[in-house]
């Protein structure tokens, strides 16, 4: 199907552009494959590290998502510990910091996101940790059994899964947050309200509406300090407190919002560029919208990948999804939505079961959080995929099965 | 379940006793615990098949996916296996779910749960 004198160089091994490597030697792609990374570890899957990793319960052979001889076998030609020091997009070429340079005929994008880091006094000491990679994983993991105090600031789904690994090892958490509520900017108010109490419920001290100014201690982190004058004594602090996609490269040239700007197909502003994954901002339902979650990475980069071949083009409109495993709750996330019009609740929240729905104007779902119910995933999924009306009053009622809560139309 | 089985002819070729025939109807899906392992047990076409009740990618009860003819849904990442022999059809999953051998006699299902117990 493909010139085999090709070759598709791809930035960034992280889950979109594995699975993007993967997908075109899927599609029977036979030209060359390079595929580069800043990281010295083969290919692994990040979200047990937050968890299963963190716990003790997986390692590092059970999160790797490739060995050696897979690669070899795929033909994938895997650039590890090597930076991009400069692309060319007219020659369509690259240097790499080893001295190589790569002609490509196209080039993905899959150079993932970086944590926002907290740029206040302390940050530098000993015991501060963020997680992104497998090193800084281990780098927490190594001093757990010295640690009996930690701080954990923000409380996003990196700091709350980590919460509840570090309450499963029987260590005091503290969680600090910015805003007055846990991840009510996705979730709203009332689902923000019913996480931080069941943070609180498992024992965790949740500072929330305050702000972190300094991390005290000689070399090693001894106390946070807070902006309303709290002071928090721990041994460890792990910040999480968002991304920021990796968009330096070929910055002068890309559209670039809060990722590359690509269409539907994944292509970007220039001739054979493409993007996937974090990195990437694509159009949703008329929106541009970015999403930094792992099912998206793998669709996404799986999908561009199949365009970049240059056969039937597919447009990317994969509902997003997102899912978090934290103490015994199951959280799973479809759709995306910022403006929700209602809400509706289907389940009893003291149940730990239920469904909650963001229902715009026009009673369609934008999206839905499901809370222990993954027997709702794959109908709730296909309800907002339709993206039909619903009938609202039928949704909390649970004898009316969820595709029957469509709204149809009565001649 | 051993009182249940004793003295069956199934039982002395290591099949042990799963559910009743009609408690897994057509297109339908159940899941029962033999020992630690959880089974799925999934009629399609009249046939009763038996896989591994939690998917091989990441924990996840399989009962609560979907069943779609032969294909099974997971639904935390929805890799997709086919539950007359296991194997993946759709990723992120790569291995295949464990299979068991399925007798049905006189109403009753049978699996032959060697995994399961051990030799």
């Amino acid at each position: 199907m493909t010139n085999s004198a090709e070759t598709i160089m791809i930035i960034g091994a992280g889950i979109a552009g594995i699975h993007a490597a993967e997908a075109l030697r899927n599609e029977e792609y036979e030209g060359r494959i390079v595929l580069i990374d800043r990281d010295t570890e083969l290919p692994y899957d990040r979200p047990p590290l937050s968890k299963e990793f963190m716990l003790g319960e997986s390692t590092e052979t059970d999160i790797a998502l490739h060995t050696q001889e897979n690669l070899e076998e795929l033909q994938i030609d895997l650039k590890l510990g090597v930076e991009i020091v400069l692309i060319d997009s007219e020659k369509q070429s690259a240097v790499l910091s080893d001295g190589e340079t790569i002609n490509w005929d196209k080039l993905l994008l899959t150079t993932g996101s970086s944590l926002r880091r907290l740029p206040i006094q302390g940050s530098d000491l000993e015991g501060v940790h963020y997680l992104k990679t497998l090193s800084d994983a281990k780098a927490i993991r190594g001093n757990l059994d010295d640690i009996q105090q930690i701080a954990i600031v923000g409380a996003g789904f990196i700091g709350a899964e980590l919460a509840s690994s570090f309450k499963k090892l029987g260590k005091e958490v503290t969680l600090l947050e910015r805003a007055p509520l846990p991840l009510a900017h996705i979730l709203g108010d009332e689902m923000g309200e019913y996480f931080l109490q069941m943070h609180q419920a498992e024992g965790v001290e949740a500072i929330m509406e305050d702000t972190v100014v300094q991390f005290n201690g000689e070399t090693q982190v001894e106390e946070v300090l807070t902006e309303k004058g709290k002071t928090i004594p721990c041994q460890a602090v792990i910040v999480g407190v968002g991304v920021i996609p990796n968009t330096a490269l070929l910055d002068k040239e890309l559209q670039i919002d809060r990722g590359y700007i690509v269409n539907e197909f994944g292509e970007t502003s220039l001739p054979n560029v493409y993007a996937a994954g974090d990195c990437a901002m694509w159009p949703f339902l008329g929106n541009n919208i970015h999403i930094e979650h792992w099912d998206h990475a793998i669709n996404h980069g799986k999908c561009v990948a199949k365009n970049m071949l240059g056969g039937e083009q597919t447009s990317y409109s994969t509902v997003p999804y997102f899912w978090s495993d934290q103490y015994d709750y199951r959280l799973q996330y479809f759709g995306h939505t910022k403006n929700w019009e209602t809400t509706v609740l289907r389940g009893n929240v003291e149940d730990k079961e239920f469904s909650y729905f963001y229902l715009n104007k026009s009673n369609v779902i934008e999206a839905a959080l499901l809370v222990n119910q993954p027997k709702n995933a794959l109908a709730v999924r296909r309800l907002i995929n339709q993206q039909k009306p619903v009938v609202p009053e039928l949704l909390p009622n649970t004898d009316i099965k969820l595709k029957e809560c469509m709204y149809v139309e009565v001649d | 379940m051993t009182n249940q089985t004793e003295n069956l002819p199934l039982e002395e070729n290591k099949y042990t006793f799963a559910a009743a025939s009609d408690s897994v109807k057509e297109g339908e899906m159940i899941d029962i615990f033999l020992g630690k392992e959880t089974v799925v047990l999934a009629r399609v076409d009249g046939s009763v098949y038996a896989v591994d009740g939690i998917c091989s990618h990441a924990y996840s009860e399989m009962v609560d996916g979907e069943l779609e003819d032969h294909c099974l849904y997971c639904p935390l990442h929805f890799a997709c296996f086919d539950i007359r022999d296991g194997s993946v059809l759709e990723g992120p999953a790569v291995t295949p779910l464990s299979v068991y051998d399925v007798m049905e006699q006189d109403g009753s299902i049978w699996i032959k749960a060697l995994d399961i117990y051990g030799e």
